[in-house]
Order: C-alpha cells, then sequence, then structure tokens
C-alpha cells in the first residue's frame, strides 16, 4: 500500500443512536479523520461501504444482521478497506468470531476516546 | 437269619450301619447347603450383604459390598459401619440411630446417601435387620445396601419434581438473562454515550470545567465497570456459547483478576451436562468462588470437574484459612450463601458439603445429576 492518503475516511456502523452520534463527534474532531457514512445495521454498512470505499470501518458487534456478517462482506467487496470492532462484548466466543471474519483491531466500548482515535490511525497505518 | 451281604462272621453288622450313615449324609448336606449359601451371599453382586456385631463392627463382606462400596473385605472387616455415612449424618448420630431403631422394631429401611471409599456418594437403599438368638440375645444386625443411584436419577427425570425443577432453572436463568441482556445493552450503552460525550466536552471546555468533566466522565466509567459485573454475575456471556467449562474458566478469569487469585479449573466431562445441570453447577461454583473471595483470604483455588454416577461432581478447594468456626456459628449472610448452595444441589437431586480446618483451606463438594430435559420439561 501507498502513503495513507488524507484525511483518513471512516465509515461507523452501529445500531445505538447514541453510540453512532457520539462516535462520529470524536472521529471528526480529530483533523486527519472524516466518517464518510454511518449505517445502521449489517446491510447498510455492506451498501455504504461499497459506495464509499472508506479506509477503515468501524463496526458493532451486535447490531441487527450481525458484525461478523458486514465484515466479511466488506472485507470480501474492498480488499483494501480495514475493518474494526467496537463491541460492548468482549468475551472470547464473540472476538474470535470476528478475528475469523477478518477483523484485525477489537476496541471495547467504554476505552477513552484516545484510544479509539489510536485504533483508527493505528488500522490505516501502511504496512 | 441275618443276610450275610449286610453282617459279618461275627453278626455285626457290615459298614456303618444305617442309622450311623444317614446322620451322616444329613450333615454331609446340611454343610454343602451352607458351604451354598455362603457362596450365594459371597458372591452375589448386586446387593451388598455383610453382618454387623452388635457393636456396629464389621464382621462379613461379600463382592456386592466390595463392588458397591470399594472396599476388600480385609479393609472392612473390624471397622464400624457408620464409615459409610456422609460426615453429616455422623454428626448427627445417624448410624447409631438406625441400629437402635432396628433393635426396637426388628429391621430398619432406609433411602439415602452413602459414602465410597474414594469420598465418591451413591444413593443407598439400605436394610438392617436385627439378629438375636434363641435366648433372645443380640447378636448382630444383618445389612443389604443397594444402590439405587441410577433408578433414582432415572426416576427424578421422570417425575413431577424433576419437571418443575426444570422449569423452575429456565424462567429464573431466562429472567436473569432478560435483565442482564436489557442492563447491557440499553444501559451500558448509553453510558457509554454518555462518557464518550464527557470526554469530547472537557476537550473543548476551559480548564476547571475540563476537570469537572473528566470527574464526571471517571463516575460514569465506575458504573460502567460496576454494571458489567452486574450483568456478567446474572448471566456469564461464554456458557451459552462455549458450555460449563468455557463459562467457569471465563468467570474465573474475571474473579480471579479482582481477588488476586491463582486458579486452576481441571476438568473431565464425558459429556457436556444439560443445559439445566451445567447452570445448577455454574451457580453453586460462583457462590463458592464469591465465599472464596469474601472469606477465605485464599492465594490459589482449584475447580475440578469430573463425571461421576451419571452426574457430575464438583469440587472447589481453596488454600485459605479454613472454617474456624461450626457452620451454625456463621453471620446470617455467610450462612445464607451456604444453605443457597445446599439447596440448589439438593433439589436437583444431588448432594452438597462444605468442610475443612483452621489454616488448611476450604472445600465445597457437591453432586449433581446430569438432568438432560428437552422443550416442555420432557427428558430427552
Amino acid at each position: 500500500m501507498s502513503a495513507t492518503p488524507w484525511p483518513l475516511t471512516v465509515l461507523i456502523g452501529d445500531d445505538d443512536p447514541m453510540i453512532r452520534d457520539v462516535l462520529r463527534e470524536v472521529l471528526e474532531a480529530e483533523p486527519d479523520l472524516d466518517v464518510v457514512a454511518v449505517a445502521c445495521d449489517a446491510g447498510e454498512s455492506i451498501r455504504l461501504a461499497e459506495r464509499h470505499a472508506p479506509a477503515v470501518v468501524i463496526l458493532d458487534v451486535r447490531m441487527s444482521g450481525g458484525g461478523a456478517h458486514a465484515a466479511r462482506e466488506i472485507l470480501r467487496r474492498l480488499p483494501g478497506t480495514r475493518v474494526m470492532a467496537f463491541s460492548a462484548y468482549g468475551d472470547p466466543g464473540v472476538v474470535a468470531e470476528m478475528n475469523r471474519a477478518g477483523v484485525v483491531e477489537y476496541i471495547l466500548k467504554g476505552v477513552p476516546n484516545t484510544e479509539i482515535v489510536a485504533a483508527v490511525r493505528r488500522l490505516a497505518a501502511p504496512g | 437269619m441275618p443276610d450275610a451281604e449286610f453282617f459279618d462272621e461275627s453278626g455285626r453288622p457290615r459298614g456303618f450301619g444305617g442309622v450311623r450313615t444317614g446322620w451322616n449324609t444329613a450333615e454331609q448336606a446340611l454343610r454343602e447347603s451352607e458351604e451354598r449359601f455362603r457362596l450365594l451371599v459371597q458372591s452375589v453382586v448386586d446387593y451388598a450383604i455383610f453382618m454387623l456385631d452388635p457393636a456396629g463392627r464389621i464382621a462379613s463382606w461379600n463382592a456386592g459390598a466390595q463392588r458397591i462400596k470399594g472396599y476388600a473385605a480385609e479393609e472392612a472387616i473390624g471397622r464400624h459401619f457408620s464409615v459409610f455415612y456422609p460426615p453429616e449424618d455422623v454428626a448427627s448420630g445417624k448410624p447409631g440411630r438406625e441400629l437402635e431403631t432396628a433393635v426396637v422394631e426388628g429391621r430398619l429401611e432406609d433411602e439415602g446417601w452413602r459414602v465410597r471409599k474414594d469420598g465418591t456418594r451413591f444413593w443407598a437403599n439400605v436394610v438392617i435387620t436385627a439378629l438375636f438368638d434363641e435366648s433372645g440375645r443380640l447378636r448382630g444386625f444383618g445389612k443389604v445396601t443397594r444402590d439405587m443411584t441410577e433408578r433414582r436419577t432415572a426416576e427424578r427425570a421422570l417425575d413431577e419434581r424433576g419437571r418443575l425443577l426444570s422449569h423452575l432453572v429456565h424462567a429464573q436463568e431466562l429472567e436473569r438473562r432478560r435483565i442482564a441482556w436489557n442492563v447491557h445493552d440499553d444501559t451500558i450503552q448509553s453510558m457509554v454515550a454518555v462518557g464518550m460525550r464527557l470526554q469530547l466536552m472537557a476537550d473543548r471546555l476551559p480548564g476547571e470545567h475540563a476537570a469537572a468533566m473528566r470527574r464526571l466522565n471517571d463516575a460514569v466509567d465506575a458504573s460502567i465497570t460496576r454494571l458489567r459485573g452486574l450483568t456478567f454475575r446474572l448471566h456469564p456471556p461464554g456458557i451459552d456459547r462455549g458450555g460449563l467449562v468455557e463459562g467457569l474458566s471465563g468467570y474465573l478469569d474475571q474473579v480471579s483478576g479482582e481477588a488476586g487469585l491463582t486458579y486452576e479449573l481441571q476438568h473431565d466431562l464425558v459429556r457436556e451436562p444439560s443445559p439445566e445441570a451445567a447452570i445448577m453447577i455454574f451457580r453453586i461454583c460462583q457462590e463458592a468462588l464469591v465465599n472464596v473471595g469474601k472469606h477465605a483470604r485464599a492465594k490459589a483455588v482449584t475447580v475440578s470437574l469430573t463425571s461421576a454416577d451419571h452426574g457430575v461432581l464438583v469440587r472447589v478447594a481453596d488454600d485459605g484459612v479454613g472454617i474456624d468456626r461450626p457452620l451454625d456459628a456463621l453471620s446470617p449472610s455467610e450462612h445464607f450463601g451456604l444453605i443457597d448452595m445446599r439447596e440448589r444441589a439438593e433439589t436437583a437431586g444431588g448432594w452438597w458439603r462444605i468442610h475443612g480446618r483452621p489454616g488448611a483451606g476450604t472445600t465445597v463438594e457437591f453432586w449433581v445429576p446430569a438432568l438432560a430435559y428437552g422443550e416442555e420439561g420432557i427428558p430427552l
């Protein structure tokens, strides 16, 4: 991969409206991040990802349609996109399921905002 | 003239004579009959048949007794028969009472838990018969014991109480799961969003207001942690997905971290217990581990799960301060936890015990049958 394009484009998929809104605000407060779309289920996440080809997709794990399904489909259609889980569940079974779907970054809801931002940047970094 | 074939020249009968020969045959027949009877009793493997002397010491042993109780004849003979009773029955004087009843009423029948040589329990049907000689003197007791564990488990699986228990466990777990889901997916999510927003505000506000926002965020964070702990205790997520062992190991991960304990989880299960049995075992372990965390001042805890007698035998053993008081001298909250564990196990048709010595750790040990129910509480 060449140098990361600027700003870094991000898609959010989460079924909780409060989380969607605040996550968007947290990311947009960073000058190098640009939230290009917000989806509320797996189907919409896949459609909007195809349309915007974001650098990073942040997916809720338990949203309707399933975070793992959305991750698998997005990674199949957009091999250059990176997917990160943003989940309220940290038990090994759920983490393993997302891993199998190709998700390499797994962030638990409730971590400080700075960690979320750092994870997005880490994920999009070349190499 | 006597017949020459039966009498010798002097007129004495040849051989041993009719009467004497007849007596000899009867004695031999009796001896053979006794021998056959002794063989029969010794060889029966389905029943433990043995004798006690008047003081309750074991005086004879058979193959069934060895099979059911696990002791060889030379280990058993001479011991007091109370060795077969669970410690709580020995403490309450049950073995002695049973002999007294047998003396007064001639016999006594009892069903209950008995203990094998290896410490495991079996559900026994016991008949004790007092044996008196012609003068009315007590010579000892005959004891016949059958291992009814398998039949009892099968009957319990079929009976009304078993079905009721299954429904009860199911309803309780459903309710807990519902509460856990609500707290997790609604309350905690909202609080996470609030926390994220407080951090955003702290970043945008000047000094003193920023500090206030951060303190608020810390308070929200702490509440989230407590609520996560609550939902985890209400419904451990691993148990649905990965079964009992995964559920327990996830729980042990969490509580050992909180309490600064190391743990070991040993399991030797032939198959995954039914969901009812699994959740029952999980809940009792949970209570036992709460006690370890609160009272034991232990460094390490070992949880072992073993398939035994169509059920699961569980031991939760710690290396803490042990029990320094009689159980009835415990505080009401401690005592309630113990009663809760025992009731859970006994309602499921199993047994439960706690033992430990001051300074030598505490062990909670229980067995529950692997009840298997399908939809509508129909046994599988």
